[in-house]
């Protein structure tokens, strides 16, 4: 009679390569979380054929860092919903006054007063008064990153009370056409 | 022999230590950061650089441009309806930028060259098609885009 072999041995995996995989990838993930202030908002740019590449590093020169206004749609608030709304979900045409915005650096202005005192504040110090005819300008870059949707009164309003602070040096935020023919079709 | 013993056999580690519950916590941790994970598209930039001498910058314009080639916007039941000047509304991109280009060159042919493309929007607009149509002028080399200021600051300056 052929003798029953009794195996008595735990089976543990080694869980050490898996930690170290599961190590690296919460390094990657918690890297490239956005843990930024609000600096840009959420938006859906424009698309357009003519656009440079914008890099963040070379905004701070000289004339300090780059200013950078947003408009956007008030549901996008960092994941919080704070309104709903069907049209803009839709991706059409939202033109409920009350649900757009103008931001800077994560704070909402709504009176325009306030904004141009804001930007008054930013102007000031790169005043270098070279143009004699005109004391006002001031060599402060401004973006304007507004979304696709919103209305053009928004941005309008925007470069107004930049214009009335002296701040010229404006660019507005677009994203790059992948398809040459996407920008040639009117929407 | 301990030497030719693998690393991490339990035998190198007399006190065992319970990884599960670490484990478990990454994973809580990796699903967080896996769920707030949002690839940003791509940016760049249109430089719409104000003009210094005109404008809400300062006083009424020393020199008033007669000559400009102005594009108007309209938003009528959710549709922007584009024209140039006092011609019809235009049907196509295409169309726009030949009428565009047919008055910069009658321009040109005057020995005038220095004329705006004055983009006068209305506030409703979408901001998409108000870029649109200067991402074209700039296709076409049109350097000179403005904007038209609205209506309040119409008296004081006629651009900006």
């Amino acid at each position: 009679m052929p003798k029953q072999i009794e195996i008595n041995a735990e089976l543990s995996p080694n869980l050490i390569p898996m930690v170290d995989i599961m190590f690296l990838l919460l390094l990657f993930l918690m890297i490239s979380a956005d843990m930024g202030q609000r600096e840009l908002e959420d938006v859906i740019l424009p698309k357009a054929i003519v656009v440079k590449q914008d890099n963040p590093e070379l905004v701070k020169d000289a004339t300090g860092e780059r200013l950078t206004i947003n408009v956007y749609h008030v549901t996008q608030l960092g994941g919080k919903s704070v309104l709903s709304c069907p049209v803009y979900e839709r991706h059409d045409v939202c033109r409920e006054e009350s649900h757009w915005r103008i931001g800077i650096k994560g704070r909402d202005y709504v009176d325009m007063n306030l904004f141009q005192a804001f930007l008054e504040k930013e102007a000031a110090p790169f005043r270098q008064n070279k143009d004699p005819n005109n004391k006002n300008i001031s060599e402060r870059k401004v973006m304007i990153r507004a979304d696709a949707s919103a209305p053009f009164g928004l941005p309008q309003k925007a470069m107004n009370v930049c214009a009335r602070v002296g701040m010229y040096k404006i660019d507005v935020g677009a994203a790059l056409v992948l398809g040459k023919d996407d920008g040639k079709k009117r929407p | 022999m301990a030497g030719s013993q693998n690393i991490g056999e339990a035998s190198d580690n007399p006190v065992a230590i319970n990884i599960t519950a670490m484990v478990d916590v990454i994973f809580c941790l990796c699903l967080f950061f896996m769920c707030s994970l949002k690839f940003k598209q791509l940016e760049g930039k249109i430089e719409t650089w104000l003009p210094k001498d005109r404008g809400v910058l300062t006083t009424p314009p020393p020199k008033i441009v007669l000559e400009e080639i102005r594009v108007f916007m309209r938003w009528v039941d959710g549709q922007t309806i584009t024209k140039v000047g006092n011609r019809a509304p235009v049907k196509s991109d295409t169309e726009l930028m030949q009428i565009i280009l047919q008055m910069s060159n009658d321009f040109k042919k005057l020995g005038k060259a220095d004329f705006p493309v004055l983009i006068d929007a209305l506030p409703e607009v979408p901001w998409r098609d108000v870029i649109h149509v200067l991402d074209l002028c700039k296709v076409e080399k049109l350097e000179r885009i403005e904007f038209a200021a609205p209506m309040e600051m119409a008296p004081k300056a006629g651009g900006q």
